[in-house]
């Protein structure tokens, strides 16, 4: 998988050793030619051009991106980064910016509940801000402010922002948090949203909106639900993919990746990650944005009790990989999962990436850069994974849903996410079952090998049996075919296994013992090869029980009290 | 000055005066009031006007007018640096109030990032400290760039770092590196060390000094304590060393065995028999610090 979760394709062209000064004048350069596809391209937070960069330097890139797409009409696939910036955005400069862009593109209803979280967002740290040059930082008092910027965009829409005009009014209270100079910007919102408001169908307030607009739970995204007028556009957010079966990429790359947990218990991707559905999320201990890395682990405890009430907690796991694992060692990481009421026990699970953080940053996509070993910038992404540790499915940017990441849990558990050109996911078998299959079919094969061809060769068989004084056996043909129908079934499970866990080595091993086998009983090879062709089979049988291991080799609970 | 414009100035001065009490009088409680009249009157004395400030500040979260006159007082190159640092306290007092003073913090923000470059000294150390708090992306942008180039610099290098350390994303751990490096003075270095504290990647740094024994006990100390945040097993390591070590430092050694006693592993310990043995040498012949701490970790690993 090169970038599973990209939106818009990279730009190598661009030199990501830039000067601050000479990005600024890539962007206005983009801008004179209309060029948003440009433009939105370097708003991926992976882009190498954030590379280095202190946070600050990347709040003025972003936020000078966000004011040329403002200049030429913020395009319908870089809505999301708008939405994002509004959504969780702490700092006051890129929301002032994406509350302007987003007034460039087309007016639409849903945008409404996204500006009123950035007003929340924002009270009690409005700042002046300065859009007339790169890098300016307002000093004087006539500048905007990032509630000006969402107040005016808000009258704006007018009254498609129906929906939120009584949390609206409700600011104008004393103490709201919004500024006394701002209530003239604020009435004239609210005259303009109440002027002839227009309620959205089904109800008179919309309350926290935005996660209507995602993919609701088994519609994949881009696939408008019939009727639902709201998803016509939402195929150019992009916040939720799915991925059928036959489109995931394997996770053979990141299998060997080594994590150590929250007790310090060293384990790979390989081992944790499969076996079983899971459902993994991005954070570092160190992130100062309320809205992203501490309210996601806090979800992700809510995701937690929801597979708990839904019966599922054993059957799909849960973690969170810290981005920066260099700091958040086990104490730190165990210290945040407590204090965010997270379960942690030997099927969740709190990760740092022992041999670094490269490996899963190209197998996932992430959405995320660094100066030195520290995050600079990073998006909200979660992904839930299939039982051979393949994505199939990502939330990222907006806030999600946790009942739509536990559906799409419980969807690829419940083998109902079939694809178009694939087969659905097959869920690994309980861990006694696998025990007992191999068992059985390895004995199966030792048997019909072993099997005597004739009467005459029971008989020798059985006079020795007679000699040991054990009473003898009537010739039983039968049981020849008895045991072919057991060996065949081991082969079957063998495929099973291999398929839950992406690996087919156990399966062709297997396979070729029963052919050696049956090649061997229908006379196609001589007696001696009885045993290799057994071999082959408890070979084949114990490589797909050592593939799906993980299942039974988890540590001692080490559950929150409360849990 | 001619006489006319003395006159002009004066009663330019006087109308000032008369409308920010006018608007002061309209809201504020009457002792903040008085206060911030006096406060802001450039006809006052130094030491009356200081003094009033510190009653002013409800005034300020009160009334819009109230809030432009002690900014104003505060922007102003010409009034006396004590009372434009009696103001910024005045106004860094009633910020605490968060909800009251939300309407004031535009303005406010704004006229900081205004005297940050205040030929004063004192006053611009302190507005970029408010600001850093903040994680003002103009003060760190200023400050990076001050040590870039220490023509710029708005602050020593050693406070530069120190406000810097405010926010870990601020890309100034290159810029402490080479500092340790290449030390301006002795202080700038100390703060680099501090500021690297939080870095995984400064390791090596801190393993380096930490066993170099010509370097300052300080900068010793400083490098086991940020060894023991980004690597407390490496730290354990080094620990073990410097206390079988007997040419160290006692200081150091005393420091070694306390993170020994405080956070090692308690099964490592108990059968390390070198280990064990030299601590209890030291419980007899060595400076009464290190005495101590070997009784106390021969105590809690029942020696």
């Amino acid at each position: 998988m090169t970038n599973a979760c990209s939106i818009v394709p990279e730009d190598d062209a661009i030199d990501p050793a830039l000067s601050e000064d000479q990005f600024a004048v890539l962007v206005d350069a983009f801008a004179q030619n209309s060029d948003a596809g440009a433009l939105t391209s370097l708003l991926r937070e992976s882009h190498a051009i954030y590379d280095q960069r202190s946070t600050a330097a990347i709040v003025r890139m972003r936020g000078w991106i966000l004011l040329a797409l403002a200049q030429v009409g913020l395009p319908a696939d870089a809505v999301i980064f708008a939405l994002e910036e509004l959504d969780t955005g702490h700092d006051g400069y890129l929301v002032a910016a994406a509350a302007r862009a987003l007034r460039s593109s087309d007016p639409r209803a849903e945008f409404a509940p996204f500006l009123m979280q950035a007003v929340g967002n924002m009270r009690y740290r409005d700042e002046a801000v300065a859009f007339d040059a790169y890098g300016a930082y307002a000093t004087a008092a006539d500048a905007t402010t990032p509630i000006r910027e969402l107040l005016i965009t808000l009258t704006w829409l007018g009254p498609l922002a129906g929906g939120i005009l009584p949390r609206l009014v409700e600011l104008r209270a004393p103490g709201s948090g919004v500024s006394k100079k701002l209530l003239a910007d604020l009435d004239r919102a609210v005259d303009a949203i109440g002027r002839d408001r227009v309620d959205p169908p089904g109800g008179r307030s919309w309350g926290r909106q935005p996660r209507a607009l995602r993919a609701t739970p088994g519609t994949p995204h881009g696939v408008p639900a019939a009727g639902n007028d709201c998803c016509d556009w939402r195929g150019s957010l992009g916040d939720v993919l799915r991925w059928p079966f036959g489109q995931r990429a394997d996770s053979d790359a990141v299998r060997p990746v080594q994590f150590e947990d929250h007790n310090g218990t060293p384990i790979s991707y390989g081992e944790f990650f499969t076996g079983q559905p899971s459902i993994v999320a991005f954070f570092y201990t160190r992130c100062d944005n309320p809205q992203k890395c501490s309210l996601t682990v806090a979800k992700l405890a809510r995701v937690q009790r929801q597979l708990a009430e839904r019966g599922l907690a054993g059957q799909v796991r849960t973690a969170a990989i810290t981005y920066d694992p260099g700091f958040d060692l086990p104490s730190r990481l165990l210290a945040y999962g407590r204090g965010r009421q997270l379960v942690m026990d030997g099927g969740h699970r709190l990760l740092r990436a022992t041999s670094g953080i490269e490996p899963l940053r190209r197998h996932f996509g992430l959405g995320v850069n660094f100066v030195e070993s520290l995050v600079n910038r990073h998006r909200v992404e979660i992904y839930v994974l299939d039982a051979a540790g393949r994505i199939g499915a990502s939330f990222s940017r907006l806030h999600w849903d946790e009942r739509n990441v536990v559906d799409a849990a419980a969807a690829l558990l419940r083998d109902d996410t079939p694809g178009p050109t694939g087969s659905p996911v097959v869920p690994s078998p309980p861990a006694r079952l696998r025990t007992a299959s191999t068992v059985l079919g390895t004995l199966a094969s030792l048997g019909v090998a072993l099997f005597p061809k004739c009467p005459i060769c029971w008989l020798t068989y059985m006079s020795a049996l007679g000699l040991s004084s054990v009473l003898p056996v009537p010739y039983s043909p039968w049981w020849e075919a008895a045991l072919l129908a057991l060996m065949t079934l081991n082969l079957a499970t063998v495929w099973w296994r291999g398929l839950a866990s992406g690996r087919m080595a156990g399966f062709h091993l297997a396979a070729a013992g029963a052919v050696v086998i049956v090649a061997m009983k229908v006379g196609l090879l001589s007696d001696q090869a009885a045993m290799p062709g057994v071999l082959l089979t408890l070979a084949g049988s114990l490589a797909t029980v050592w593939s799906a291991r993980p299942a039974v080799s988890m540590p001692a609970s080490t559950s929150v009290p409360g849990h | 000055m001619s006489k006319k414009r003395r006159q002009v100035k004066k009663s330019t001065a006087r109308r000032r005066t008369t409308s920010r009490k006018r608007a002061i009088s309209r809201t504020a409680a009457p002792s903040a009031r008085g206060a911030l009249a006096v406060a802001t009157s450039a006809r006052q004395t130094v030491r009356a006007r200081v003094a009033a400030m510190a009653d002013a500040t409800l005034a300020v979260v009160d009334d819009d007018q109230a809030l432009q006159s002690m900014l104003a007082v505060l922007r102003d190159r010409k009034e006396p640096i004590k009372v434009r640092l009696a103001a910024l306290a005045s106004l860094q007092a009633a910020s605490f109030s968060v909800v009251a003073f939300e309407s004031c913090r535009t303005d406010y923000t704004a006229t900081l990032r205004a005297v940050m470059d205040d030929p004063n000294a004192e006053l611009r150390q302190r507005v970029l400290g408010l600001l850093m708090r903040d994680k003002d992306g103009a003060a760190q942008k200023r400050l990076i760039a001050g040590l870039e180039s220490p023509a710029k610099a708005l602050v020593p290098p050693e406070k530069a770092l120190q406000l810097l350390g405010y926010d870990p994303h601020a890309d100034a751990y290159r810029l402490a590196r080479k500092i340790v490096k290449d030390p301006p003075n002795e202080t700038a270095k100390r703060e680099a060390l501090r500021l690297l504290g939080a870095d995984s990647s400064a390791r090596p740094v801190f393993e380096k000094i930490l066993r170099d024994k010509k370097e300052a006990p300080e900068y010793r100390r400083i490098s086991a304590s940020a060894l023991h945040a980004i690597a407390p097993d490496v730290l354990q390591k080094h620990a073990r060393e410097i206390v079988l070590d007997s040419s160290e430092s006692e200081d150091l050694q005393a420091a070694s065995l306390t993170a020994i006693a405080q956070f090692g592993d308690a099964d490592t310990i108990s059968g390390d028999a070198e280990l064990m043995k030299r601590v209890g040498r030291m419980r007899s012949g060595a400076s009464t610090k290190v005495k101590q701490t070997a009784k106390r970790l021969l105590t809690k690993y029942g020696q």
